[in-house]
Parts: structure tokens; C-alpha cells; sequence
């Protein structure tokens, strides 16, 4: 029986489309995963679905009814639940009152009964107190049930918020990125404990990960989403093999081999000191520890890809290094000099630039005035001829302000102004993003003019095959930190390796021990919701019975009903 | 039990306090008060909403203005004046609460100061409305009666002060059972994720206009005793810089407490009176000073950037959290101490 149903949904944020014309059927009881490189659009329909933003065209039903008209709150009273990719609880209440709030909203309490502390307002605060408490001892998170939210490591806090939503006895459950931000075992931890919730609170789960090791495992189905289209939709297994998937993933296969020279440079480099060396780096955000024990090196000239799935940790540890986040552990040297935990101005002053994510332009600024404060900032006569000498493009749209280029033209003032500053090291974060292939493809011919005047770049891609063309190493992350490193050639050459760190295939292996493990404590939570019915000596019985026999209590508790049964 | 006892006592002497003061002292004590509800009003919408107002006053003023018209006008009895006061407040709270469903932060902050400059200029205070508000010398009230008991200004003054206590504290009470129910909870989920909130199902346009309604209904019920302590309507005390200072002050105080609220109240009232009054003589005898009323709001500002450098949770939200642990601590200690026994 389908439950959600999205019909043609199309949303349009200025320019940008966002979701075209995306039809999705998620049937009851089904866990529904949705993929996609970033910015496909996933998180969009997501906030389509929870009404935090009104679709352009299309339409949702769910059980039936069209979603239309109604405000987020009614959909979570109808059943709809969700939680955030960047945590979004209350942090300055405890856990239970977390989980209180949605029980009391949907309960249709009264402010004057309940600043009155009225009998039937007290009743209800059992109640609902009761019943915060059965569900947090199902996600084992009963001891934390007077912590303050804040206060909570962050893969509990993503518990926490499962458990919020669930407290809204929910029939569908939106997770956006639970994974976010786990190492390995903590992520198949969540995939079992994902399961099992479906099983004990009856909720289909509609899934938005970028680890796909957690989507392959867990969910029955899979679309993938790519610019805001349905790409394909399958079983996990076929979505893995799909050639289309893999494409919209890495990129596409490029023929050519790399030019000879390059290889030669490299011999030459490899005898050379290393320009930037990052030993046992340690960053993150708040109480989320991103990545854990990096080392890395960049030798002068050379050209070195980071590559892994989104949220291995890539772009942390580009601002790690250039100052923008300050380091928890480790040691960043800088041609020489200790830079850990410098501030950024005086990083980039020592040669050292970093093109973020987003590009970090000022939108208001003419191409030309954006090029003329390189001067300013590095204190020295920039010439800007020379910029336009690499991109005559620019030369053209010199008067029009930075903000109304297109995203490759944009992309190309950040390297232009980066090139002027004539740096040592340039950091590129996501150059592609956005953008479409063939822009991408003039980006990193563009490139080569860094390494053609010694510019050495780390390189941070979405489009692995475009990267590992240009670069002459290559490092590979997962789970914030570092995989496997490499030449280029070596990475590129193992394509399983490379996409199965975006896809799932490599961190199975890793995975699947850990999954035994937490087993364990699944069954204690069921345990838990048993002795809320059984009686406590029936309770020990059966736990010594799954003891002796070295079974999970779950699986005897299956026999025992086949047998009343019989 | 002891609470109870310990809270008896110190009401007993709060309301005791000003007896044998002169009427000067009489009248800040009962200002303080009324004050003291203005902070209270903010403390419901910024300490659990999350919501800026900058026009806290101007509740208060229509509050003042609407019981005071009531009396002159039609003679009532003055708890129906009150009444009517904070209906208006409560009133004007939710046509102010309708842009914050909108607005969030420093938007928000400067269409409330907005609302408190039209109402200061151009409603209690302009020609046009001199025949309705009495323009800005306002107008007498006098021989006011509350349940058929006289509370005049200048002979029964502790009278209303009393009554203005005891409101003080069962609001004061009420609002410390609103955070731990399930509405003030509601309210705090806004304060810290609107958007989480609305996706468990809070209506936010509703808890948001009735968090303004109810902010406004408290800052109006203190108002509405201004008439009766003051002896007349004016609007000076409700101009745009009280508003201000409510937000200062309740800030320096502690945005998330109750007890603030008094604190701020007595500190708003008093302190500005006993410079005045104190702030002119010689030091030892040889230095001549002058301190004026002036030096109340460059006091306030400094002692604002003192707060949020070393109190980051106001005076009295430091105090309680340095009461909390170290009781804990004690306690700790204790039970270290029975172990190695």
C-alpha cells in the first residue's frame, strides 16, 4: 500500500532549479533510501515533504490526503516525523522534556491549565513523562534521560533525535543524514538500531544518507537524485552496479591518458622537502569531532587530490590547515614554519591560499575591483594583465559585478585572484560543484596553469575521475580519516576501491563485525520493552534460556510464540 | 515546608519594608513593583520565547492609559479599570506578535521600537490626540477605590503597594509553573529551534501571538496600577527609553528568571532615586560631586558590558548556578565523608 506518494514536485530557488519534476512512492513499512551527489536536491524534497518549503508545482499525498495546504505542524500531526541533517534539539532542555514536547503538542494541552498546574495537566505530565521514558529505554538512551541536550556527544544527540521523533508516534520517518558525522561501527550500530525501531514502532523510513554503506545495508529500495531529477530508482544492490549511478557519482570515465611530462615531474619532486606536511590532525565543530588522525604531505609543484564521499572529512581538513577552524591534535607545517592554530590572514600571508567552498567572493565587487585588492591584502602591486592573460574571459566581463557570473566564470575570479597572489600552496575546496561537465572540464585545464608556474594544489573534488587526471597523488577519505594514498595512476587504476568509497562496497568488510557486536545491545532494549508486559521471572527465564542455548533473546522469544502457536 | 515558611517571612518583610519610609521611598518601593512586572513580561517573551520586544513599555503605558481612562471617564470600581487595562495590553500584544511570526532577531528588535516610538510621539504624546490622552502633561487620577477600599496616592499608598506585591509574586509563581509544563516547554522549543518545533507539531503562530498576548497582559497588569500609584496619567515614564531599559536591565539581571524580574525592578526604581537624592555633597569633606540621575543609564551601560563579559547569565542566573553547585559540592563532600566513615 503506498503511504507517501510525490507526484512531478518541482521547486526553484531564484535561478537554480532545485527539484524537477520528481515523482516517489514509498510503500508502508518500507525503509525508502534517497541518494544523490550534494546539491541534488535531496535535502529539498525532504523539506517538501515536512512543508518546511511550498513545492512550485506537483503535488504529495500521504495516506491519501494531499499535503498541499497543510503547515508543518499538521503534517506532524498526521503522522509525518522527522530530524535534521545539522541537529536541530532543544539544547537547553533534557532529554526527556525533549521527547515530552511533541507528545504534549499533539496532546492539545491548555497554557492556562498548565501554568495553573490544574489535575488534568498534572495527569497528562505522567503520561506523557511514562511514556518518554519506554522510548528512550528502547533506544538505550535511558540513562541520559536528565542530560541536557547540549551536553550530549553528537552521535547520541542523533539518537536523541530519532527518539524525539518517534515520540510523536509517528507512521513516517524522515531521517536526513542520521549517518553524519559517525565513524564505521557507529554507523552499522545505526543501521541495526534503525531496523530494529522499524519492527517495535511500526514507521516506514523514508532515508537520506551520504554513507552508503548505511543505505545499502538498511533500506529495501533506493532512488538516486541527480540535479533534481530521478536518475534511477532500484534494489540496493542493482543501484550499486548501476554504470549511470556510478557516473553521476565519480564522473565520467575519461579516455585519455595523462600526458608524459607530468610523470617525470613527479620523479623529480619526490626527492624534494615537503611544503605543507599535516601530522595527526584532529578537528571538528562544537562536541562533532570530524576528523581524527589525518597525515598528509604536498610537495612544491605537485598536485594532490583528496577525494572520499561527502562528509568524510575533506573539507575540515582544508580548514584545519588554513587556519579556519582551529585544530584539536597535530601539527601543520608550512614550508618550514609551525602554522598550527595560526590565524588565517597570517597563514595566507606566508603563501598558503584556500579557495572554500562557495568560492568566497564578494558578490558586489566588479571582477576588476576583486582583482586590484590582491594588492591590498598581500601589500605588493599585483598585475592584473596577468590574470587576464589566463582567462581572457574575465577580460570581457571586467565591469560587471562578481555576483550576476555564472558559477564557472565565478570560480575562475577565485583562481585568478588566487594566482595573483602568487601563493606557494593553493587549497581548491569543491571547484566543480555545481557546475556542469563541460565547465568543469575548462576548470582543470586551468589547473594546469598552477602547476605550470609551481603553484603546488590540494585539491578537494567531487569529480574523481576529472581530479585524479590532473593530479599527480591522491589521497582517498572515509569516516574523517584517511583510507588509502597513492599516485594518481594507482588510485585511478583501482576503481573498485575508489568507488566503493563512495558507494558502500569497501567499508561492508569493515562494517560487519562491529554489526555482531552492538547486536547484543539491540536485544537488551528489547528486553526492556518485554518486561513492560512479561513478568519478571518469565523475563529471567527467557534471558537464561537465550544464555544457555547462545541464542538472542529475540530469536527465543520468535520460538516460544511459533510453539504457542502450535 | 521550609520554603514555604522561609517565603512567608521574606514576603512578610518585603511588604513591612517600606513603613516609616517617607512618601518618596513609599512610591519607588511600588514603582519598583510595577517595574518589576515590565521585566517579568520580558522575561516570558525573550527568556522562554526567544523573542525580542523593544516596546515593553508602551504595553505598560496602554495599560496605564486604558485603567486610568476608565476611572476618570465612567468612575468604575478600579479593579474593573485594571481589568480593561490589561485587556488593551494584552490586545496590542498580539497585533505586535503578528510581524514576529515573520521576523526574527535584529528585525524584529526594530520594528518593537518602532511600535514604542509611534505610541510615545504620536499617541500619548500629540496634539491631535490632546483631547483623548490629555497630551504630555496627561491628566489627574484621583480618589480611586480597589474592591470598595481606598487606595488613594498619597495617603494610601502602601495599600496598593501591597496588592501590587501579592499580584507580583502569584504571577511571579505562575510563570515558574509555566516553564516546567508542557506549554512552557513549547515555548522554550521555539526559543531553541523554531523550525524543530514546528515539525512536532507546535503550532508556532499560535504560541508565538500568545506568548506576545500574555507578555503584553503582564507588562499592561503593571502598568494599570501606575494611575492609582502615581496619581495621575502621564507619558513620560513610558517613553521609548524605558523600553530600553527594560531590555538592558532585564538582560543584566538574568533573561531566563523570575527573581530577575524583582531584582531589575527595585534596582530600575531605586537606584536612580537615591542618586538624586545622595548625589550631591563633597567627598571627605574637600572634592565636590554631582552625581544626577544621568548617571543611572551610563551605570546601567557599563554595568551591561561588565554582565557580559564576566555573568553571561545576568546577576542573578550567576548567583543561582554558583548556589546550585555549591550545594552539590557540599553534598558530594558530605557523601565522601559518610563513605570513609
Amino acid at each position: 500500500m503506498t503511504m507517501l506518494r510525490v507526484r512531478d514536485v518541482s521547486v526553484r530557488f531564484g535561478g537554480i532549479v532545485a527539484l524537477d519534476g520528481v515523482s516517489l512512492d514509498l510503500n508502508r513499512g518500507e525503509i525508502l533510501g534517497l541518494i544523490g551527489p550534494n546539491g541534488a536536491g535531496k535535502t529539498t524534497l525532504f523539506n517538501c515533504i515536512s512543508g518546511v518549503i511550498t513545492p512550485e508545482r506537483g503535488s504529495i499525498f500521504f495516506d491519501r490526503r494531499s499535503l498541499k495546504f497543510a503547515p508543518p505542524h499538521e503534517r506532524a500531526r498526521m503522522g509525518i516525523a522527522r530530524t535534521f541533517q545539522n541537529l536541530q534539539l532543544w539544547g537547553s532542555m533534557t532529554v526527556q522534556e525533549n521527547l515530552t514536547v511533541p507528545m504534549d503538542a499533539l496532546g492539545g494541552r491548555n497554557t492556562f491549565s498548565d501554568a495553573l498546574h490544574l489535575p488534568f495537566s498534572a495527569y497528562a505530565e505522567r503520561a506523557s513523562s511514562e511514556r518518554a521514558r519506554a522510548i528512550l529505554h528502547a533506544l538505550d538512551l535511558g540513562r541520559h534521560a536528565g542530560t541536557l541536550a547540549a551536553d550530549l556527544p553528537a552521535g547520541v544527540q542523533r539518537r536523541v533525535e530519532i527518539a524525539r521523533a518517534l515520540a510523536m508516534k509517528p507512521s513516517l520517518l524522515l531521517l536526513d543524514e542520521p549517518a553524519a558525522g559517525l565513524d564505521g561501527p557507529e554507523t552499522s550500530h545505526l543501521g541495526e538500531l534503525l531496523r530494529a525501531v522499524r519492527e517495535r514502532f511500526h514507521v516506514s523510513m523514508l532515508l537520506v544518507d551520504h554513507d552508503m554503506s548505511l543505505v545499502m545495508r538498511v533500506c529495501d529500495y533506493v532512488y538516486v537524485l541527480d540535479f533534481g531529477k530521478v536518475l534511477a530508482k532500484g534494489r540496493p544492490a542493482a543501484i550499486r552496479d548501476d554504470p549511470k549511478v556510478i557516473a553521476a557519482y565519480l564522473g565520467e570515465e575519461s579516455k585519455e591518458q595523462p600526458a608524459k611530462p607530468q610523470a617525470t615531474r613527479t620523479i623529480a619532486a619526490r626527492d624534494e622537502h615537503p611544503l605543507l606536511e599535516v601530522k595527526n590532525l584532529a578537528a571538528g565543530y562544537g562536541r562533532l569531532e570530524v576528523i581524527r588522525d589525518v597525515n598528509l604531505f604536498v610537495r612544491p609543484g605537485e598536485v594532490v587530490a583528496c577525494i572520499g564521499a561527502n562528509g568524510a572529512g575533506k573539507t575540515t581538513t582544508l580548514r584545519a590547515i588554513s587556519g579556519m577552524i582551529r585544530p584539536r591534535q597535530g601539527r601543520v607545517t608550512f614550508g618550514g614554519q609551525d602554522i598550527t592554530a595560526s590565524s588565517p590572514e597570517r597563514i595566507s600571508r606566508l603563501g598558503l591560499a584556500h579557495i572554500p567552498e562557495g568560492r568566497g567572493l564578494f558578490p558586489r565587487l566588479s571582477v576588476e575591483d576583486t582583482l586590484r585588492l590582491v594588492s591590498n591584502t598581500t601589500g605588493r602591486q599585483a598585475d592584473i594583465a596577468e590574470a587576464y592573460q589566463h582567462f581572457p574571459k574575465l577580460r570581457e566581463r571586467r565591469r560587471q559585478a562578481v555576483g550576476t557570473l555564472s558559477g564557472g566564470e565565478q570560480q575562475m575570479v577565485a583562481l585568478a585572484r588566487a594566482i595573483l597572489a602568487r601563493p606557494r600552496l593553493v587549497m581548491v575546496d569543491e571547484m566543480s560543484q555545481g557546475l556542469a561537465p563541460t565547465v568543469v572540464h575548462q576548470l582543470f585545464e586551468i589547473l594546469r596553469v598552477f602547476r605550470d608556474q609551481g603553484i603546488a594544489v590540494l585539491l578537494v573534488e567531487q569529480f574523481v575521475e576529472a581530479a585524479l587526471d590532473v593530479a599527480d597523488r591522491a589521497y582517498v577519505f572515509g569516516h574523517g580519516a584517511i583510507g588509502h594514498q597513492g599516485s594518481a595512476a594507482e588510485i585511478r587504476a583501482d576503481r573498485k576501491l575508489v568507488s566503493g568509497s563512495y558507494l558502500g562496497t569497501a567499508v561492508d568488510a569493515v562494517g560487519a563485525p562491529a554489526a555482531n557486536g552492538n547486536g547484543h545491545r539491540i536485544d537488551h532494549a528489547l528486553m526492556e520493552v518485554v518486561s513492560v508486559k512479561v513478568p519478571a521471572n518469565l523475563k529471567r527465564a527467557l534471558e537464561e534460556r537465550a544464555e544457555t542455548e547462545g541464542r538472542s533473546a529475540g530469536a527465543v522469544v520468535m520460538d516460544l510464540l511459533e510453539e504457542v502457536k502450535r | 515546608m521550609i520554603r514555604i515558611c522561609l517565603a512567608l517571612v521574606a514576603f512578610a518583610l518585603l511588604a513591612r519594608l517600606p513603613v516609616g519610609f517617607d512618601v518618596g521611598f513609599q512610591f519607588d518601593a511600588a514603582l519598583a513593583v510595577i517595574w518589576g512586572f515590565g521585566l517579568l513580561s520580558l522575561v516570558l517573551l525573550t527568556g522562554y520565547v526567544g523573542q525580542v520586544s523593544l516596546c515593553q513599555a508602551t504595553f505598560a503605558g496602554v495599560g496605564a492609559y486604558a485603567a486610568g481612562m476608565m476611572f476618570s471617564t465612567f468612575h468604575v470600581d478600579y479593579g474593573v479599570a485594571i481589568a480593561v487595562g490589561v485587556l488593551a495590553a494584552f490586545t496590542l500584544g498580539l497585533v505586535v506578535g503578528l510581524p514576529a511570526l515573520r521576523l526574527y532577531g535584529i528585525t524584529l528588535a526594530i520594528v518593537t521600537l518602532g511600535i514604542a516610538l509611534v505610541f510615545d510621539r504620536y499617541v500619548f504624546q500629540d496634539h491631535i490626540f490632546e483631547w483623548f490622552t490629555g497630551g504630555s502633561g496627561g491628566w489627574r487620577v484621583e480618589g480611586a477605590t480597589l474592591f470598595g477600599l481606598r487606595m488613594d496616592s498619597s495617603r494610601h499608598l502602601l495599600a496598593a503597594y501591597l496588592v501590587l506585591l501579592v499580584l507580583f509574586c502569584l504571577v511571579g509563581l505562575l510563570m515558574v509553573n509555566l516553564h516546567e509544563s508542557g506549554a512552557g516547554r513549547r515555548f522554550r522549543a521555539i526559543r531553541d529551534s523554531e523550525l524543530a518545533a514546528a515539525t512536532v507539531g507546535v503550532n508556532l503562530t499560535r504560541y508565538k501571538l500568545l506568548a506576545f498576548g500574555l507578555s503584553a497582559a503582564i507588562a499592561g497588569l503593571g502598568g494599570s496600577f501606575y494611575p492609582l500609584v502615581a496619581g495621575s496619567v502621564s507619558p513620560q515614564p513610558f517613553w521609548v527609553f524605558t523600553s530600553l531599559q527594560f531590555a538592558a536591565i532585564v538582560v543584566l539581571m538574568g533573561v531566563r528568571y523570575v527573581p530577575a524580574a524583582a531584582l531589575g525592578g527595585a534596582f530600575m526604581s531605586f537606584v536612580p532615586d537615591v542618586l538624586t537624592r545622595f548625589g550631591h555633597g563633597t567627598l571627605f569633606n574637600r572634592y565636590s560631586y554631582d552625581i544626577s540621575y544621568d548617571w543611572f543609564q551610563i551605570a546601567v551601560g557599563v554595568l551591561l558590558i561588565v554582565q557580559l563579559i564576566l555573568l553571561p547569565d545576568g546577576v542573578w542566573g550567576d548567583l543561582r548556578g554558583r548556589v546550585v553547585n555549591a550545594r552539590s559540592a557540599m553534598r558530594g563532600f558530605a557523601s565522601r565523608r559518610v563513605k570513609v566513615a
